[in-house]
């Protein structure tokens, strides 16, 4: 489905980590085995950070994609922009299905990989849990350019409060030794894990402090289609952010 | 005794959406009103899971975050689309109108004070996407996604009923919308409840200071 919005507007999630060895100026597709799914994502930073949990759950669930990237170049040009329904990318292609808007992405996933609770209350509770870690994500982005000037510390003590929600559940759930919503992986898992890793990468070290997250992210990280995930050139390679402009 | 209980502040806000809904679908629910005093005390607010209400009772399911309840209540009611296929677009558009709800959240004083005409300039612009795919579905006689209701238009008549407090008249610059909320309105359930004093009465925000 197309969509037609002329002029859109800026996309408003930032997000970003130093580092990025591809410049904002290179073209980059790659292609893998057959294209079941299609990711269009971006190497924008207010774009870049929403595309790797999906990217985990395909991965995880023994999918293959295709990735266009968009650089700013192309993005700044308009066009495409103006073709993409709410001019934020990214953009998911499965067969003749056209997504927008990361989180009906990833929850399209969910229905096609029974990756949504057991049942209808489980599914509200993964729900829930997204969205709250939808919340912190918007707030981490807003405060990046901050947080890496003014320094980390303020913000790590912030860290407990924000991670609290999170944590009482893992806890209350099989005392913190599955999942976060039930018995079953779920795409709120793959959610809440990428931000305890992009936390670890602002942070290192924070999971320290937190013994139940760091047995979680232990388990799921040892799982082995994600564990080639995490440990391949193609993630490990892509930045948070592309650059630090936003 | 209904199972379902609204915990929230007296105001439309992002309540007014479930509230249509379950009228709608002949149901009723039971309203506990957080006054902002109450909520200031802190006890309350610490009690919550993410500290912020909604929050939502189900029997003995207790749900937090609008959206969440908002798609407990489309599955529990068959109303997500006919398909997966369907379901997706349900929840991009409901997405887009929580984009665009933040928006005028924060952007709500600005407008009161600043003046309106500037915002009223950039609604074409934000209304664009949904007027798009409305038009792409039966010509636009239909509903945002397929042929049943969804929880994408409960939320998308809450966004284009909360402007029309904010700029009266201007859904006559969009014909499409205006047929869409006329149809909407005359569904009996729904139409009783938009006219009901309890509707009516609730400010759109309890407060200005957002």
């Amino acid at each position: 489905m197309k969509g037609g919005e002329k002029g859109g507007r800026k996309g408003g999630r930032k997000g970003g980590r130093k580092g990025g060895r591809k410049g904002c100026e290179e073209i980059l597709i790659s292609t893998f085995t057959f294209f079941t799914a299609t990711i269009c994502c971006s190497q924008l930073p207010q774009f870049c950070r929403r595309c790797e949990v999906m990217r985990m759950l395909l991965a995880d669930q023994g999918q293959s994609w295709k990735e266009e990237v968009v650089t700013l170049d192309v993005w700044e040009q308009g066009t495409f922009k103006a073709s993409c329904l709410f001019g934020q990318i990214p953009k998911f292609q499965d067969g003749e299905l056209t997504l927008y808007q990361s989180n009906a992405i990833l929850r399209h996933l969910g229905r096609s990989f029974g990756l949504y609770g057991k049942d209808q209350q489980e599914a509200a509770l993964v729900d829930m849990v997204n969205d709250g870690l939808e919340d912190l994500f918007r707030r981490i982005a807003r405060q990046y350019r901050h947080i890496l000037k003014e320094g980390k510390d303020q913000y790590q003590k912030g860290l407990p409060g924000h991670l609290k929600p999170f944590e009482t559940l893992l806890a209350q759930n099989r005392g913190g030794q599955s999942f976060i919503v039930g018995d079953q992986i779920s795409f709120a898992d793959y959610r809440l894990l990428d931000v305890l890793l992009n936390l670890e990468l602002l942070f290192p070290g924070y999971l320290n402090d937190f013994p139940l997250f760091s047995a979680y992210v232990a388990r799921l990280k040892s799982r082995p289609k994600l564990k080639a995930f995490l440990e391949s050139p193609e993630h490990v390679n892509r930045p948070l952010a592309a650059c630090i402009k936003m």
